[in-house]
């Protein structure tokens, strides 16, 4: 093949690529085909064959080509021949699905129309399959006047050529199998309850079926998808925001994305009322994965929807009344729940008062107030309207008309003025049968109800029923809850929970103040048992450990010490709520506060001691002034008399007899002091018949504290030095104390001079032989006389300013009475110190030996 | 001593005898026309009869306290002077003794000059 020959060939194919892509139909693409091959390679006529519908004749195409009329009598020859597969040149093809070359037909044995192709002179042919995958879709042939080897060449470039005509052939059927497929779409679309739209690339819309149609209005009129949201009133769940545009299930589609169960809230002229609609999306895309649009299904879902509302709707209902909502508000949310549930629905609530005679608003918020305020108080019965009788016969009333029906005779007014005119009551009751009330449903159309108003009168009675139960139960635990609280309050009783699990705690106001906790501070156990005071929390804590364990109860009393170190004086009780296996789920109980209590008492032991020691020293007081008083007569009758007697002498004139009464007078109240001496030993020993075994080193401690307060307030500091051999002595309480009193007293006395440290008084015990107690008191004042230290214990004798001189006088008659001597001496660097030796008691000599 | 003085009548009240004599003694040594009464009634009684210049009364007594006799002697004779003697130092003793008027409060024992003196000072 010479180049030029080669460079035709390229030409042709390319040329019939060209004209075969920019072909309409096969008609056209065959025909160009045929031409063209004829045209360029010499051909004198081109012929196409196509299967029949059975595939299993081939038939003479329409178009052929020649070149020139005298072939006419070939083609009609052609136009009369069918040819099975396998047979002449066309068949040969078929069968083969593979190009065939004749060199001469009319020495070719498989060629029926040898005849005609001799009269018209034709000679070489060759036939070319058109497939389209594995199927011969048509046969083209040609022919030529003078015979000819095959050129492969040529048969190759007449394949390619062929192999376009494929595409267009296929276009054509595809055409036509989605025509069909169209169809089916078609009738599924008009049919079909969900909308659908399908969209191009651009946004243009391929598809609108009626059923979008009647959910969006027209889709035939095109604009831009960010008009649609307006457009076609496409909202958010919220059924006020414009759905973005850029969102829009069909242009995430046609973005390529797939979409799923999207909500959405129309609202147009087609449906002024809304709808909603849950979009499901896909992307449309061409053989090669190219994307070609979108398609989305919408499915109208407002049944679903609303039916999800009003259940929504009951739970929130449902929810106010677990949260303890007042009961008009529930109420009102209920009725407005169930009014849109349905076009033109009025509801109301009422309730029955407690007498269980009259009737009390509870919720009517579209009924005029008028019409509410008269019937607000009224009785029940047998003819009181729909609701009163409703509540009176415990049974449903359907007044269909409120006009005529007799039971509304009293209230025609009231209706008639609020246009109301069909009333359908039915009675609330409780789980426990009581009548708490009534549902009714009021239409301004005469009728009774639908199954779906009968339906939404069953839940509205029965939430109402929970709603009143509710508020009446928590009416009366409230009631019982202000009692309790009031008197817990009264009491000073704190109520507390604790829950050892969770490890928290509840704890009422009052018990709040008690423990001095914040009103809103979260508690736990171990806060609440932080409060305890330190030095009992230990034993509180275990104590409540083990008798929780052991009884499930417990009581204790403590202290607590709360922040700014204010101590409180409680008792705590409590038992425990134990599960099946015995754990402690819960503690429950009540703290009493009794400080004041506490208080009282140890204010009334203070008050108690203080009694006793006033007693105590003031006993000794009293001896003291009233033998101080005893002495005064006679001391001032001999004074009067010696003054006397004197100034008689002076005046010289004084008779003997007189002198005499004066002198006797002198002598017997001499005497007569003498006896009040001696009346207060005699006092003491009678009182020390009254003998008790003495500790001595428990009296000392006892007095010390007696005095304690007299210590403090000189500030002074009063030590023992005990000695736990002491032998016990016997003796009168009393007078032993008054000793010890008045030794201490005289030691805190002779103290007053010094300076606060120096004020230290030491008593101490010791038992030499073990048959006496000795006991030593010492200060560090200015000491005793120092040519007679036993000085002291004369009568009057007092280093003091206000003292009567006779304190000592008595201790010792106390002590002497007792069996025991005192001693009065200077300590070895200053101050004084008084030995009281008393005989241990009978008995205590033998123990003591017993022990040695 | 004035004739008024040795005229005017000191009466004495304690239930202590000796005492009481004593006292009468050491005024007669100084010349002072003494009357001595162990028992308050007997003492009133004279009073409401007689013009009593001067009372010296012990506070302690028996039967009636030496301040609710200067209450009814202040009723009978307002215008008698009173001394008051009393065995202890007793401040409620004293307020009230105050509030009547005394002229003169002595604590047993006291100094014999200072009495005397204030018996004379009351008849003055």
């Amino acid at each position: 093949m010479s180049s030029q020959e080669h460079d035709e060939q390229f030409d042709l194919l390319q040329t019939i690529t060209m004209e075969v892509a920019a072909a309409g139909d096969i008609g056209s693409a065959l025909e160009i085909v045929l031409r063209r091959v004829c045209e360029k390679t010499n051909w004198a006529l081109g012929q196409a064959w196509l299967p029949n519908k059975q595939k299993t004749l081939l038939q003479c195409g329409p178009v052929w080509l020649c070149g020139g009329p005298e072939l006419a009598g070939f083609r009609t020859v052609s136009e009369k021949s069918e040819f099975p597969p396998g047979v002449g040149l066309p068949g040969r093809v078929w069968k083969a699905k593979a190009p065939a070359w004749i060199d001469d037909v009319r020495e070719d044995a498989n060629f029926p129309r040898a005849a005609a192709a001799k009269a018209q002179g034709l000679k070489a042919a060759v036939g070319i399959p058109i497939l389209s995958g594995d199927e011969v879709i048509a046969v083209i042939e040609f022919f030529m006047r003078e015979p000819r080897h095959e050129n492969e060449q040529l048969v190759k470039v007449i394949s390619a050529v062929a192999a376009q005509l494929d595409l267009v052939m296929e276009r054509r059927f595809a055409a036509a199998e989605l025509s069909r497929t169209n169809e089916i779409l078609h009738s599924i679309l008009s049919d079909m309850g969900d909308a659908v739209v399908v969209a191009d690339k651009d946004g243009s819309f391929l598809v609108f079926n009626p059923a979008a149609q009647r959910m969006f209005g027209q889709g035939a009129t095109q604009s831009s998808p960010a008009e649609w949201p307006q457009r076609y009133g496409l909202y958010l769940p919220d059924k006020v925001t414009p759905f973005p545009a850029d969102e829009l299930p069909l242009m995430r589609s046609v973005r390529g994305e797939e979409v799923n169960n999207i909500e959405m809230y129309v609202r147009n002229n087609k449906v002024p009322k809304g709808l909603w609609t849950r979009i499901t999306g896909r992307p449309l895309r061409g053989a090669n994965g190219e994307l070609l649009g979108g398609v989305i299904v919408c499915r109208d879902i407002s049944a679903i929807k609303e039916e999800e509302f009003f259940r929504a709707g009951q739970s929130s209902v449902l929810e106010m009344i677990a949260a303890d909502k007042p009961l008009g508000e529930v109420l009102e949310s209920l009725v407005l729940l169930m009014e849109g549930q349905s076009e033109g629905l009025r509801c109301s609530i009422l309730l029955l008062n407690r007498d269980g005679k009259h009737v009390r608003h509870g919720a009517a918020p579209s009924l005029p107030e008028a019409y509410v305020k008269a019937i607000d108080g009224q009785p029940i019965g047998p003819r009181n309207g729909s609701c009163g009788t409703a509540m009176y016969l415990r049974q449903r009333v359907v007044v269909s008309d409120v006009t005529t029906d007799p039971l509304w005779t009293a209230y025609r007014e009231f209706a008639k003025n609020c246009g109301l005119s069909a009333c359908w009551s039915t009675p609330i009751i409780s789980a426990q049968g009581d009548v708490l009330g009534s549902f009714a449903m009021y239409r301004e159309e005469k009728r009774g109800p639908y199954p779906y108003e009968e339906r939404l009168t069953c839940i509205a009675t029965h939430i109402a029923g929970i709603a009143i139960d509710r508020q009446r139960q928590q009416e009366t635990l409230r009631e019982r809850d202000a009692r309790i609280r009031l008197a817990a309050e009264s009491a000073d009783l704190a109520f507390w929970s604790l829950y050892p699990e969770q490890n928290t705690a509840w704890m009422s106001e009052k018990g709040r103040v008690i423990y001095g906790f914040e009103p809103d501070a979260k508690l736990t156990c171990e806060s609440i048992l932080s409060r305890v005071h330190p030095d009992e929390r230990a034993k509180v804590k275990s104590e409540y450990d083990s008798a929780c364990a052991i009884h499930g109860k417990f009581e204790s009393e403590h202290r607590l010490l709360l922040p700014y170190g204010k101590v409180r004086w409680v008792i705590m009780r409590g038992h425990c709520v134990k599960d099946v296996d015995g754990k402690i789920i819960e503690t429950i109980g009540v703290t009493v506060d009794v400080s004041a209590q506490k208080q009282a008492d140890l204010q009334m032991q203070m008050q108690r001691e203080e009694m006793a020691h006033r007693n105590r020293v003031s006993l000794m007081g009293e001896m003291t002034a009233s033998f101080a008083h005893e002495l005064n007569q006679p001391l001032t009758a001999i004074a009067n008399n010696a003054s006397a007697a004197r100034r008689f002498i002076e005046r010289g004139n004084i008779d003997p007899t007189l002198l005499q009464e004066l002198l006797q007078a002198l002598i017997s109240d001499s005497r007569r002091a003498g006896e009040v001496i001696q009346g207060i030993r005699s006092l003491v020993r009678k009182e020390t018949s009254v003998q008790t075994r003495l500790d001595l080193n428990a009296v000392i401690e006892e007095t010390v504290r007696l005095v304690s307060t007299d210590i403090v307030s000189r500030d002074s500091v009063v030590t023992t030095e005990l000695d736990p051999q002491l032998p016990q002595v016997d003796g009168a309480l009393v007078q032993i104390q008054q000793v010890l009193l008045n030794l201490i007293m005289n030691a805190l006395d002779a103290s007053e001079g010094l300076k606060p440290g120096d004020r230290r008084i030491i008593i101490s015990t010791r038992s030499e032989r073990g048959d006496v107690a000795e006991v030593t008191v010492r200060d560090f004042g200015v000491g005793l006389p120092q040519d007679r230290p036993d000085k002291i214990f004369d009568h009057f004798f007092s280093t003091k300013q206000k003292g009567m001189g006779m304190g000592l006088t008595i201790v010792r008659s106390i002590v002497e009475a007792h069996g025991g001597t005192i001693t009065a001496e200077n300590a070895p660097e200053r101050g004084a110190r008084i030995v009281v030796r008393l005989p241990a008691a009978r008995g205590e000599l033998e123990k003591g030996k017993a022990a040695a | 001593m004035s004739d008024a003085e040795k005229a005017a009548e000191v009466c004495l009240l304690d239930d202590d005898v000796s005492v009481l004599k004593s006292m009468r003694f050491l005024l007669l040594a100084e010349g002072f026309n003494v009357r001595a009464f162990s028992n308050p009634e007997e003492f009133l009684a004279h009073a409401n009869e007689n013009q009593v210049a001067v009372l010296v009364t012990d506070v302690w007594m028996d039967k009636v306290t030496g301040l609710e006799v200067l209450a009814r002697l202040c009723a009978i004779s307002p215008k008698t002077k009173v001394i008051v003697v009393t065995g202890r130092e007793d401040s409620a003793a004293r307020a009230t003794a105050t509030a009547i008027g005394p002229v003169a409060f002595f604590i047993k024992p006291f100094e014999d000059e200072k009495f005397i003196a204030a018996v004379r000072g009351a008849l003055a």
